[in-house]
């Protein structure tokens, strides 16, 4: 492929200064021109991934050379886009203004032709090194950190398949504890635990029951009440699973080593010094180990388990402030009355495929704000806008919508989609349907929807329209669904089918 | 005349200016966008209207631009006003300066006309 010719923003109130330049660097260079400083800032907002070096003039009507560089400065546009400052300017003071607010180079007038085209060219190669040196790291450290959430999400879920749970315990605890962490940090900053934290405490808790791998079947899946040796044999998970993190020979000093330690050894504590294994009081109990503790009885109460069934949020709430499951820290009960609206919506409205997501924002968050490092990257930062924005428009856009991606065969539906369709959120290709959930609507409903996605189609960018019926509520609803194939489309190769995003429309 | 008598009639060298700008070309070409550069007229407005602030931009661009072409009389005398006006306030100097200025901008036009 063609690389693509770098863009140079011209920045000058005289014409003919512009037209100087453009002329001498249009032949390797795009060129964009700005008459002041607030076409240059539109523009640099505008474009920003996009340029490539600015050269700047210093005194301007509206805005000169000096606030153009200001807000540049101020907006961390100058650790990305090299800026040469071009003026007839000779006062020194100024010139060292100049340089103080980060231009990378200073060529005065009249300049040489050929040392304005050499100093472009050096300015932009090295940056363009830099900008590919972090995009590079970047990406590793996206890749690697859904693969980390995910590793640590298998892990989790296969602990609890054993217990015949969903598998969404771990995800709300999850959810919960990052919701009372974040509330806690609000109102308290009596525990020694940063923003920075938050990401590492949540992926911990993941773990807080993987003890229970070494509990036999027979207890762990008793569905009737347990015998008080049977019982004791079930709290050693917390000290089994301290045991086999003890032993885990890397990671010592690690944060999230600390963290999973306490959680797992500690999350059955109780702020009266009545729960085990340790007996631990008060804040001996380490604060995320409490948080957990909590966000744990919480949600064991609000779902069905093989020997009781689910409470409300109302009751579950009312349980908890009576000590019905033991005694909690006053404060974190007063954060989970502060949250305790928002986490119904929350653990409702629950998506998995974000959650990896949500993991990279942490790391992003944490880095781009790094005191010592912190890293520049107009690209990163768009890249999690968009993110952000697509998880937002999702959430507000209350359609019914679904997405499947060819390698690996995943289906992924929206909430309401999931609703009224009767299926599950996420769909895996290889999964034989759950026996339970394999009722007939569903099923109908699930082969229409393959039915559209194995339609024979040849490459094209447009959405396509097809009519299809849909059980919902029993009833055949006539819908129009409207379906975008995504296809790939390598250099020499068959296009490939790689995706395709759906919206079903219900026609009234 | 041609490009390298227009520039000794100012007492210039062609030389020095197409070292830095390479082609005659485009020395013609800039010196042709001169004549409609509106720095100048900027420059005597101001005085006009007492504008202090735009007259020292103006000047500021005039030596900017006249040194690019190698109209090094020009790019001198405003730079001495250029720095005379640079608090953004008139002098007792300015009058006498802007003359200077008036002077050698008329030399270069007249002499880039008669290039045409």
């Amino acid at each position: 492929m063609e690389e693509r010719r770098p863009l140079i923003l011209i920045v000058d109130d005289v014409a003919m200064n512009r037209a100087l330049l453009s002329d001498i660097l249009s032949d390797k260079y795009n060129i964009i021109e700005a008459q002041n400083g607030n076409e240059a800032l539109m523009l640099l907002r505008e474009k920003t991934s996009e340029i490539a070096l600015v050269l700047l003039d210093m005194v301007m009507p509206e805005k000169d050379g000096m606030e153009v560089l200001a807000i540049m400065n101020k907006n961390g546009w100058i650790s990305e886009i090299p800026v040469i400052m071009i003026s007839g300017e000779t006062a020194h003071s100024l010139v060292e203004g100049a340089y103080t607010l980060g231009v990378t180079d200073f060529i005065g007038r009249p300049f040489d032709e050929m040392v304005l085209k050499n100093r472009v060219n050096n300015t932009i190669r090295l940056y363009k090194k830099q900008k590919n040196l972090s995009n590079l790291v970047l990406n590793q450290i996206y890749e690697k950190t859904r693969n980390n959430s995910m590793m640590v999400t298998m892990l989790s879920h296969i602990v609890e398949f054993r217990n015949g749970e969903s598998g969404m315990h771990v995800l709300h605890i999850n959810t919960i504890t990052e919701m009372l962490l974040r509330e806690l940090l609000r109102r308290s900053r009596k525990y020694n635990i940063s923003k920075n934290d938050i990401g590492i405490i949540c992926t911990a808790s993941s773990m807080h029951d993987i003890g229970k791998i070494t509990i036999p079947d027979e207890i762990l899946n008793k569905p009737g009440k347990l015998t008080p040796e049977e019982f004791n044999i079930m709290k050693g998970h917390t000290i089994n699973c301290a045991q086999m993190l003890n032993a885990v020979p890397v990671g010592k000093d690690e944060p999230l080593m600390k963290y999973a330690y306490e959680i797992c050894r500690w999350h059955h504590e109780r702020w009266d010094g009545k729960g085990y294994p340790d007996g631990l009081k008060g804040d001996e109990i380490p604060i995320a180990a409490q948080i957990v503790s909590i966000a744990d009885v919480y949600d064991a109460l609000t779902s069905e388990r093989c020997y009781k069934h689910a409470f409300t949020h109302e009751k579950a709430l009312e349980m908890i402030h009576n000590n019905e499951c033991g005694v909690f820290n006053p404060l974190l009960i007063e954060c989970l009355d502060a949250i305790a609206d928002k986490l119904v919506i929350s653990l409702q409205t629950f998506d998995w495929s974000k959650q990896a997501d949500k993991d990279f924002f942490y790391i992003a968050d944490a880095m781009m704000n790094d005191q010592k490092h912190p890293i520049y990257n107009q690209m990163f930062r768009q890249f999690i806008d968009e993110r952000k924005k697509s998880h937002f428009f999702e959430s507000i856009l209350d359609g019914m919508l679904f997405e499947y991606s060819y390698t690996p065969g995943v289906m992924k539906l929206s909430s309401k989609a999931a609703k009224k369709l009767g299926l599950p959120r996420t769909i895996i290709d290889e999964n034989k349907p759950n026996e339970k959930s394999q009722e007939n609507a569903a099923t109908e409903n699930l082969e229409k929807i393959k039915k559209i996605l194995r339609r024979h189609t040849v490459p094209k960018d447009k959405p396509s329209l097809i009519k299809q019926t849909f059980n919902i509520d029993g009833k055949s609803i006539p819908c129009n669904v409207k379906v975008l194939q995504i296809w790939t489309k390598g250099q020499n190769e068959v296009p490939m089918l790689t995706s395709v995003y759906g919206h079903i429309h219900v026609l009234q | 005349m041609t490009l390298s008598e227009f520039y000794s009639s100012l007492g210039e060298s062609l030389d020095e200016v197409l070292e830095r700008l390479r082609l005659e070309s485009r020395i013609v070409k800039y010196l042709g966008l001169f004549l409609s550069d509106p720095s100048f007229n900027e420059l005597k407005d101001a005085f006009a209207k007492n504008d202090a602030q735009t007259a020292f931009r103006a000047a500021h661009t005039l030596k900017g631009v006249a040194a690019n072409l190698g109209l090094n009389k020009l790019s001198a005398s405003s730079s001495e006003l250029t720095e005379d006006l640079r608090p953004c306030a008139f002098t007792a100097n300015s009058q006498a300066l802007l003359e200077k200025v008036e002077t050698d901008y008329n030399a270069a036009v007249e002499g880039i006309k008669a290039l045409q």
